[in-house]
């Protein structure tokens, strides 16, 4: 079994894989520099992520960010992004960037938008006027953005749906689509096109979905569809099923997801890359995600606390000034949240450091092969008692060899 | 509050805090150098500013930034921004409650200020809010982040007491918004006195006392005549207590006895522009609390002049602008810096367009961007009028600036930040500040029946969603995001 696949754009090459679940730990190297996987990209949606400059994003070791191509393409729009060069020269950011196809807006806008074999009908944003978003224009979007991993135009609808003929129809427009993703894409020797597996919380469709897109032997793949309100039972489903069927030696990209419960159960179930706003929108909340949980800062028990955010943690909020950190305390954001921005700056630093180096020490305890020790204590100091764990989390782990409550 | 100690005069901070005047000479209305040296702390080079905080941190700018891309090395706070506990629950302020060891600041800890950094703490922020109510015998009015309230200048000396800044600005009965009348103007001065009487008493306390904090006397903004009894005062028996004046008022400089001319000024007079700035110095102002830079960072603009200024092209005679409106879609594709040959972070990081882009997306990072860029216009702008006293082309240089220059910074166009109530006070029958970022649901439901209603006739849309709004709702963001 190949353990590492090349493409013009793209290196990737399995480290270790944990003997007893699906985890792998492995090397993503992208034009803008190498990925350790699993990772966890944090979405700078305008070209920005929320008040951090591209130095500070570097800082708490991100060395691959989303944008949103709907976003870029309304503002600074298609015309502009070409003039100037790309996203990266636009946000003045050196490491590697994904980019969405815009058509994930779909599932929240779907009342809005009308979906044809041709594309995505929706109204302009800035005038009211029918556009139509086509695969063939996703991409040549993304190729404006120069975006170092793309992904295809896929035909969204919300895993929920109980609607099995339109969840089927979207399965399979979603690999017509791709079709014509990869027939429009201008770039494949700079950018990668990630296909996205569709076909809600039917494993069947799922299945069918998974070896058809396999076949077009993109250089990633992309598990979408999911983090829309399904039960958490039926997401890790969906997941392991799919990590069963798709080639070993391509890199596996869970869409939405970035709860540290949900990335460490995912890693265990074979998948690599994740995103989500989550950490960063509630950071701006005032909510700090923790060793032992999330808390929100603005609650007034915090006034007087002043300890750090999370006294583990060695992000620079976090570290004491002896350590050459800032030193802030639960009180200081308390202080400032909601009130000034510093404060939504301080803890987004903390929360997306937070996550990465969650994912650093999933990796390196992959590496060490003790990936179920790793679980085990993980859940331990996030629910103190064993038995409050969530029974999606024990079951879901079970089916790949770790008791947690053992 | 303790009993002052018997041990002879207590004196203040003789030692901890100097300032030296080098040239020309120590004589009011005229410009002047200085070195004010601060134990432990980075000396500042006079004429210069001081960083207005908001809360304990320079707006925008999270501490990091601070450190590592500004030269800020003086922070002003203000104590109506931490006591709202106090003001409005009767609780301890919680900065207060902070461990730090005697000879630590605890506000410098909780608001992570780095240790080089000189602290100054007043009452009131700059600028500051007017206040409905008036002053008491005892008291000042203020705006904390929950409302109007009273600061008793007793708890001002318990704060001061407590937080142990590196300087503190003596509590002065001063207006802001409205002209004191006659008989106000009288009290004004008395006040004042018997408020620095007990201030120095507190901070020379033998247990409480605060023998590593200065202290800036006010000079206040009405005629020396009218305040004569606590200016004598001032010169005589306070003067060994005090290593500084402010001055609310440029005029002020007239109303400081001779004696007191070696003390540094601090400026909280009005200043909008960097002609006004020049202006101060010309007259003796030593450092400046400057409110117009970051409101021109959220407004959108980056300050663009240079003292001396650039020499003027006899080509193009008209005036150049003191900012450049970043809203302006003009710089949508340039990737010029702010400035050219500018040194500052954003200058050597980013161009126009991504500034542009930022504003235009009400991307928080525009204003970071733009503070830091406009702190630094101010930071070499202070070098160069201190290098042009030394040189005596001080007055020269100045009028070129003027003439070079237009009169004001450029109008806002654009949006700014989102404001909060302790920053702006509303007058009546003005529109919203803050455009709501949410529209009530049923408001929006009825779009989306009205767009239905239009889809099924004509098979297109006629919604019209803007990009914000889509945001705001939380679906804009994200390639998948959480909604359980």
């Amino acid at each position: 079994m190949s353990t590492s696949s090349q493409s013009a754009a793209l290196k990737f090459e399995i480290l270790a894989r944990c003997s007893t679940t699906k985890a792998r730990a492995s090397i993503l190297t992208l034009p803008h520099g190498p990925v350790p996987l699993p990772i966890f990209q944090p979405v700078a949606t305008q070209a920005s992520l929320k008040g951090l400059t591209p130095v500070q994003l570097a800082q708490t070791g991100c060395n691959l960010c989303l944008n949103n191509t709907y976003h870029l393409g309304l503002k600074p729009g298609q015309e502009t992004l070409e003039v100037i060069g790309g996203a990266h020269v636009l946000q003045g950011w050196k490491g590697n960037i994904l980019t969405d196809s815009g058509g994930f807006q779909m599932v929240s806008l779907l009342e809005l938008a009308k979906i044809t074999e041709e594309g995505v009908c929706f109204s302009s944003p800035h005038d009211g006027t029918p556009m139509l978003l086509t695969p063939e224009h996703s991409i040549s979007l993304q190729n404006t953005i120069g975006s170092d991993i793309i992904m295809q135009l896929d035909d969204v609808i919300v895993t929920t749906s109980p609607d099995a003929v339109r969840m089927k129809e979207a399965m399979q427009r979603s690999i017509r689509w791709l079709d014509r993703c990869i027939a429009a894409h201008k770039r494949p020797e700079k950018q990668n096109l990630f296909c996205i597996i569709q076909g809600g919380l039917d494993l069947e469709m799922r299945k069918i979905c998974c070896e058809e897109m396999a076949r077009r032997d993109t250089p990633g793949i992309a598990i979408g569809g999911l983090s829309g309100g399904e039960d958490k039972v039926s997401y890790c489903q969906v997941v392991d099923t799919c990590t069963d069927l798709l080639p070993q030696n391509k890199p596996r990209y869970v869409m939405g997801v970035g709860y540290p419960e949900d990335l460490v159960v995912s890693v265990a179930l074979g998948a690599d890359m994740f995103d989500c706003v989550w950490p960063t929108r509630t950071a701006r909340f005032g909510n700090a995600i923790t060793a032992t949980g999330n808390l929100n800062l603005r609650h007034a028990s915090f006034a007087n606390d002043f300890t750090p955010i999370d006294a583990d943690c060695s992000c620079e909020c976090c570290r004491s000034e002896e350590k050459g950190g800032l030193g802030i305390t639960r009180a200081y954001i308390y202080h400032v949240a909601s009130k000034e921005t510093a404060g939504a700056h301080l803890l987004t630093m903390h929360n997306v450091h937070y996550l990465l180096s969650l994912m650093g020490k999933v990796r390196a305890a992959i590496i060490e092969d003790r990936y179920p020790e790793f679980l085990r204590s993980y859940f331990r100091k996030a629910y103190g008692d064993m038995q409050k764990i969530p029974t999606w989390a024990t079951t879901a782990l079970r089916k790949v060899g770790v008791d947690l409550r053992a | 509050m303790a009993a002052v100690h018997d041990h002879g005069p207590a004196r203040l901070s003789s030692s901890i805090c100097s300032f030296e005047l080098q040239s020309p000479s120590p004589e009011a209305n005229k410009p002047r150098i200085g070195h004010l040296s601060f134990q432990d702390r980075v000396p500042i080079e006079t004429p210069h500013y001081v960083a207005v905080s908001s809360r304990g941190a320079v707006p925008h700018l999270s501490q990091d930034m601070m450190r590592g891309n500004t030269r800020i090395n003086a922070m002003y706070a203000a104590i109506e921004d931490f006591i709202e506990k106090a003001t409005h629950q009767s609780q301890t302020p919680p900065v207060f409650n902070f461990p730090a060891a005697p000879h630590e600041s605890p506000l410098r800890k909780f608001i992570a200020l780095q240790k080089s950094a000189l602290l100054i703490l007043g009452p009131r922020r700059i600028p500051p809010l007017p206040c409905p109510a008036s002053s008491t015998h005892s008291a000042i009015s203020i705006v904390t982040a929950l409302g109007y309230g009273m600061l008793e200048y007793t708890d001002y000396i318990e704060a001061v007491q407590k937080l142990r800044p590196d300087i503190v600005l003596g509590m002065g009965d001063v207006l802001f918004g409205h002209k004191p009348g006659f008989k106000r103007r009288d009290m004004m001065g008395d006040r004042t006195l018997a408020w620095m009487k007990g201030l120095v008493e507190g901070m020379t306390d033998e247990e409480n006392g605060t023998p590593r904090t200065a202290l800036f006397a006010p000079i206040l903004p009405i005629e020396a005549e009218q305040q004569s009894y606590y200016l004598d005062a001032l010169k005589d028996e306070l003067s060994d207590h005090i290593s500084g004046l402010v001055l609310y008022d440029i005029a002020s400089i007239d109303a400081i006895s001779p004696t007191l001319h070696h003390l540094p000024r601090l400026s909280l007079a009005p200043i909008s522009t960097p002609h006004d700035l020049l202006n101060a110095i010309s007259l003796g102002h030593d450092i400046f609390a400057i409110p117009f830079i970051t409101s021109a960072s959220d407004a959108g603009i980056a300050l663009s002049f240079s003292f001396p200024s650039p020499t003027q092209d006899p080509n193009t005679p008209t005036a150049l602008p003191l900012g450049i409106d970043m809203w302006s879609p003009t710089h949508a594709t340039s990737l010029s810096p702010l400035s050219p040959n500018c040194t500052c972070y954003t200058c050597t990081h980013h161009h126009r367009a991504y500034i542009q882009h930022l504003l235009n997306a009400k991307e928080m990072l525009g204003w970071v961007l733009l503070q830091l860029h406009n702190h630094h216009i101010i930071d070499e702008f202070f070098a160069g009028v201190r290098t042009s006293i030394k040189q005596n082309s001080f007055q020269e240089t100045r009028t070129a600036f003027h003439k070079l220059y237009t009169a004001e910074l450029p109008e806002k166009t654009g949006q700014g930040p989102r404001v909060r109530g302790y920053q702006f006070k509303s007058e009546k029958s003005e529109p919203r500040r803050n455009p709501p970022a949410y529209r009530a649901l049923d408001h929006g439901k009825e779009k989306l029946d009205d767009a239905k209603e239009k889809l099924a006739e004509a098979e297109k849309l006629s919604l019209s969603v803007d990009a914000g709004d889509l945001e705001e709702r939380g679906s804009g963001e994200g390639l998948g995001e959480k909604v359980d």
